[in-house]
């Protein structure tokens, strides 16, 4: 009988070093993979394919592809739990956040984010307060919301880099 | 005491009774509330698309709070751990604040590093204190089973928070009886709410506000007092589409703490904005004496 040979995935040792300078990421080689986060993630016990232990993994071994294709990186919450409670400070949290920006420059990203940045280039805040909100403050005898300096929000988008991200034309400057 | 305050953006734009409850509340204990005019986003969820954005943005209402040389006062989680985060940050790197300075400068403004950003509760609590706003109340709580939800960004990061212990927390708990309600256990207690999910899968979001919203009415609470704007919006504003997704039915009132304050200070329902929660919440009148 013939043997199969192991089949041995590809890797990339690269990747971590790209991962490993943006904030929040710098302890990720110190994860011995214990399932603290996995097994206190909220959504993790509600999603199969998400899997904050396995996260760490992947990025350690730079299966890029895994990562970013589907919208697994975009379901944390942010809650921090698994942040909390990680015996080794891996900052579980923040190390999604940095692979969600990687994803970014590689051009993958969900398309509920480039809603929210449309919006922030709208309105100067994440979620709209629409008139009939305004109104309603009115009747209820409170002042109108904080107007926000638009040409502000817009300059500092531009400044970022945020608004390469934007669907809504924004005038170069 | 007086403090500049920011209510960030969910609050105007979903409910504006946590506002108004903020509004009269904090008056009739004579803390003072200065509107932050022109303060636009903290940036928080675009942090982990693009930090430097969330950094611009944070510093620039923590700009405008130090313009007005008062601590900033604000009602959300979110808006509190991101200014916290970002003040945290900056403190580290002076050149970085430069940079941001930089890019403030044109509208004349400037973060100096001195402002300090508190939660609502953290007035009612450190500043005021628990003693005091119980020798303001008139009237009293009886038998009112609350599970009291804290949210995420209050107690976690603990380290850039540092409001509370994030795994055995007190501070609403102590707040919420001293208006003579019971601060019930409820094992989901510390769980976020699923919020922050909703604009990328509603349905996840929604599930896990089921989770909870189940939990706390299995516990045998009449009503959820949160402190967060987010929480607030998931477990009242969507309490009916989660109802008939679900095809179940929790009729949990939903109160934010400043309308239970209000509340045993003895203003009246409409003052405090109990006729604008979705889900019916006069049904916690019959417990007040």
């Amino acid at each position: 009988m013939q043997k199969e040979a192991p089949k041995i995935f590809k890797v990339d040792p690269k990747f971590k070093h790209e991962l490993l300078k943006i904030t929040g990421a710098e302890k990720i080689m110190l994860c011995f993979q214990c399932g603290t986060c996995t097994a206190d993630c909220p959504v993790a016990l509600r999603v199969n394919e998400f899997r904050p232990r396995q996260i760490v993994e992947d990025a350690r071994l730079g299966l890029k592809e895994t990562l970013f294709s589907g919208d697994t990186l975009w379901l944390c919450t942010g809650c921090y739990t698994c942040y909390e409670r990680c015996p080794q400070d891996v900052k579980v949290t923040d190390m999604i956040a940095a692979l969600r920006t990687l994803a970014v420059k590689e051009g993958y990203i969900h398309p509920s984010f480039r809603m929210l940045i449309d919006s922030m280039a709208k309105n100067g805040y994440i979620y709209e307060i629409t008139d009939f909100e305004n109104e309603l403050r009115a009747d209820m005898g409170l002042p109108a919301a904080p107007k926000v300096n638009l040409d502000e929000v817009s300059k500092i988008m531009k400044k970022t880099g945020l608004n390469k991200l934007t669907g809504i034309t924004m005038e170069e400057g | 005491m007086k403090y500049s305050y920011f209510m960030g953006c969910q609050v105007p734009a979903r409910v504006n009774y946590c506002d108004l409850a903020v509004r009269r509340v904090t008056k009739a204990l004579g803390i003072e509330l200065i509107d932050l005019q022109d303060a636009g986003c903290c940036g928080c969820l675009l942090r982990s698309v693009n930090s430097k954005v969330t950094l611009a943005l944070s510093t620039r209402i923590m700009a405008l709070a130090d313009k007005n040389g008062l601590d900033l006062v604000v009602l959300c989680n979110s808006c509190f751990a991101t200014l916290r985060e970002v003040g945290n940050f900056l403190e580290e790197n002076p050149k970085l604040l430069m940079e941001v300075n930089e890019l403030l400068e044109t509208e004349g403004l400037k973060y100096k590093g001195k402002v300090e950003v508190k939660d609502i509760l953290q007035i009612f609590y450190d500043d005021y204190g628990v003693e005091k706003i119980r020798s303001e109340l008139t009237k009293s709580f009886k038998d009112l089973k609350v599970a009291v939800q804290y949210g995420c960004h209050l107690l976690r990061p603990s380290r850039i928070t540092k409001f509370d212990n994030p795994e055995v927390p007190h501070i609403l708990d102590e707040l919420v009886e001293a208006t003579g309600a019971k601060s019930i256990y409820w094992p989901l207690k510390l769980w976020c709410c699923g919020s922050t999910t909703l604009p990328t899968d509603d349905k996840l979001g929604m599930s896990l506000a089921r989770n909870k919203l189940m939990d706390a009415k299995e516990a045998g609470a009449d009503c959820i007092v949160t402190t967060c704007p987010s929480c607030q919006i998931s477990f009242d504003l969507l309490q009916p589409r989660i109802e008939k997704i679900y095809n179940e039915q929790y009729n949990l009132p939903i109160l934010y703490y400043p309308q239970l304050l209000g509340l045993a200070m003895d203003m009246s329902p409409e003052e405090v904005g109990l006729n604008l929660n979705r889900i019916e919440a006069e049904t916690i009148l019959k417990f007040l004496k």
